[in-house]
């Protein structure tokens, strides 16, 4: 109980595992393999995004640019496709597009230190632009079907997308725990100044988060192209919010070093699911951002109020122990007091 | 001296940039400079405004609401079926401002609780207003209210609601002289916010719970009340652009305002205020408001395609914040250089005399 208390992914996995138990009680075909596999589906797109936005936020920044650096990102896939361009090289200059859009955040927070949130804003602007300019503000509507092969493409009945976008959340997850460089973005997250008396190269940390933030925009973006088979004006619009949503939601610190990719992979997990929940419990998808919103907010202050009690038991039971010791250390002194006055 | 003062400040540079913005603008095109055209184009970035006035207070306070885009969609969506369910259309105005006030104390009640980011909080809050504002109407239908049209409220989730009386959708068309309505309510509302802010103890406060919250309750502020009263000012704020905005385009939609988020960010920074809290001013939001929102309409009058027009206001936020920050990191390093200078000067002309 404590652990799940003290380990907000755990937490929220929990919640989240007691609805698929109670929704799958209510409508017995929510639990059959596909529809789950389906959920996991259609959650790569935000778990990708999500990742990215972790490497960010872990560092106390904030990028809400990460939707349009995808929306970008899927458009030049797109028109490089319909340019003729080979799928493998198609796939890397999306990515490679997702990293110089990255780049450029990461240009402005740390060589003319904008804030994050301003630089984003920005950015996320001009990338909408941009892509509005090279699309001409239509949809790419006819993408040749090679893209499409990348999302039907299944090993043991499973998309392969999944079991890739798994593997990288996985190897992610192991990089935080083990790798120096890694490791430099929880040290900045949580005392930059500090971090920097330590010798940690900070300004590089945040510029290489930034970039990974949109290489993983631009990973999200071909997954997105390869599932749907078209690149609509509104890829990626509003989503950079919700990636921040589901990484806060799976226990990521806002105020930086605290997280690591399970809490995106749990919290994208959960916004998905909960939107497929309200297509089996047959409420109108119009509800899907109200009830989201309402989750997130509920969950961060439940989160709040356990902390505050973990907190209050810690310093109860502190002050406790410091009554004890105190008593102690008094009371071989009062008992030899009493014997001495007993002696006189 | 103080006018040489007030030259200096980053008030005058937006006014300098306002008339220079509006001088260029009118070069090219010259019918865009007439005044009643000029005045009569606010109205359709007053909304903009409005927000951006509110959510000043709220930055100075260290916090951030990105709320108010959907508070304006749910005052517009409120209005329109409090209308419809038989109310007088100003106690629908009024029902209306008084369910987006709520909705701000809602955020303030949050951040005030709690020591989550004020983002966070009002990113909830935002996907729970705009969930609620495309929802409602359904509700109404499942609480039995009865609608007066075919197919229930339901119907107008995605339609809106059209036909609202035309003394209320003349309000925004309509105007004193060449001031139209939108622009008085934005200057109201301005000078309003102007006074609690710089002429209030509350408008201290804001200042020094943006500085140091600690310091602020250590001194007797009442910080928490003082957040919920000034996110409630802001949702009011923003409830008022979606009254206005329904009068606008005649019909309450739920969708209304969506769109402002990235300007209305942009009005409060290219204004001078901290994003980090402690320092800005009405004034500023406002001029930088005008200079936004004149900038769009110079740029659509020139032709300029509606796409680029983002591009343009996120390079200018990003590269106005970028400028200040240079200017400010050179003057401190002039400062300090002219300190060094001035010190080893002193110590040179002592250096024989203390010993």
């Amino acid at each position: 109980m404590n652990r799940i208390v003290k380990n907000r992914e755990l937490l929220v996995l929990v919640i989240l595992g007691v609805l698929i138990v109670v929704i799958g009680a209510i409508s017995p075909n929510f639990l059959r393999p596909t529809t789950l596999i389906n959920i996991v589906n259609s959650s790569l797109f935000l778990l990708l995004i999500a990742i990215g936005e972790m490497f960010v936020i872990l560092t106390r920044g904030i990028d809400v640019s990460t939707g349009a650096m995808a929306g970008l990102a899927a458009v030049i896939l797109g028109v490089s496709l319909n340019a003729g361009v080979p799928l493998s090289i198609a796939i890397v200059l999306t990515l490679l597009t997702g990293l110089a859009a990255g780049a450029v955040n990461a240009v402005g927070v740390t060589a003319f230190r904008v804030p994050p949130i301003i630089m984003t804003l920005g950015s996320l602007g001009v990338y909408r632009g941009l892509m509005l300019l090279i699309t001409g503000g239509s949809w790419i509507e006819t993408i040749p079907h090679s893209i499409k092969s990348v999302a039907a493409f299944r090993v043991a009945g499973v998309p392969a997308l999944i079991w890739i976008s798994l593997a990288i959340a996985v190897a992610v997850a192991f990089a935080l725990k083990n790798l120096k460089q890694a490791r430099y973005l929880y040290a900045v997250g949580d005392n930059e100044e500090g971090a920097f008396l330590l010798g940690i190269p900070v300004k590089a940390t945040i510029f290489s988060a930034y970039c990974l933030s949109g290489l993983f925009a631009g990973a999200a973006a071909v997954v997105f192209v390869a599932q749907i088979g078209f690149v609509p004006m509104q890829t990626g619009s509003g989503q950079e919010l919700k990636a921040i949503a589901a990484v806060v939601l799976g226990g990521v610190s806002l105020s930086g070093g605290v997280g690591n990719s399970m809490s995106a992979v749990v919290g994208a997990l959960f916004l998905t699911a909960v939107d497929s929940m309200m297509i089996f419990l047959k409420v109108p998808g119009f509800w899907n951002n109200a009830v989201g919103g309402a989750i997130l907010l509920a969950v961060v202050f439940i989160d709040y109020r356990i902390r505050c009690a973990v907190r209050d038991q810690q310093q109860r039971a502190r002050a406790r122990e410091m009554d004890l010791s105190t008593l102690e250390k008094n009371n071989p002194a009062a008992g030899s007091a009493s014997v001495m006055g007993k002696a006189t | 001296m103080i006018q040489w003062r007030w030259l200096r400040s980053w008030e005058a540079v937006l006014v300098a940039a306002l008339v220079i913005e509006l001088l260029v603008l009118g070069a090219i095109n010259p019918a865009f400079l007439s005044v009643e055209n000029l005045l009569f184009s606010t109205s359709d970035f007053a909304h903009v405004i409005l927000g951006a006035l509110g959510l000043t207070l709220v930055v100075i306070t260290a916090g951030i609401d990105i709320s108010g885009v959907s508070i304006m969609g749910l005052a517009s969506i409120v209005l329109g079926l409090s209308w419809v369910a038989g109310a007088d259309i100003w106690v629908a105005v009024a029902i209306a401002l008084a369910v987006g006030s709520l909705g701000g104390a809602f955020n303030g009640m949050l951040v005030a609780n709690t020591d989550v980011n004020p983002l966070v909080l009002t990113l909830g809050s935002m996907f729970m207003f705009a969930g609620v504002a495309t929802g409602l109407p359904g509700v109404l239908d499942l609480l039995g209210f009865k609608a007066y049209g075919a197919g229930g409220f339901a119907a107008y989730q995605y339609e809106g609601i059209t036909g609202l009386p035309k003394e209320f959708t003349a309000l925004a068309h309509g105007g004193v002289g060449w001031v139209p309505n939108p622009l008085i309510a934005v200057l109201l509302f301005a000078l309003v916010l102007s006074l609690i802010l710089h002429r209030t103890r509350f408008g201290r406060y804001l200042y020094l719970i943006g500085v140091n919250p600690n310091v602020a309750r250590y001194s007797g502020v009442p910080v928490k009340s003082v957040i919920v009263a000034v996110y409630t000012l802001s949702a009011f704020g923003a409830a008022m652009a979606g009254v206005i905005l329904t009068s606008y385009f005649t019909s309450a939609r739920s969708d209304l305002g969506s769109e402002a988020l990235l300007n209305i960010i942009t009005a409060v920074v290219l204004g001078g205020t901290d994003i980090l809290g402690g320092s800005g001013t009405v004034l500023g939001t406002l001029l930088a408001g005008l200079v936004l929102g004149f900038l769009r309409q110079g740029l659509l009058a020139l032709g300029v395609s509606n796409d680029v027009i983002p591009i343009i206001v996120g390079g200018l936020l990003v590269g106005t914040v970028a400028m200040k920050l240079g200017l400010i990191a050179f003057n401190q390093r002039r400062g300090n250089r002219r300190a060094y200078q001035l010190e080893i000067s002193e110590t040179r002309e002592g250096g024989g005399s203390p010993a």
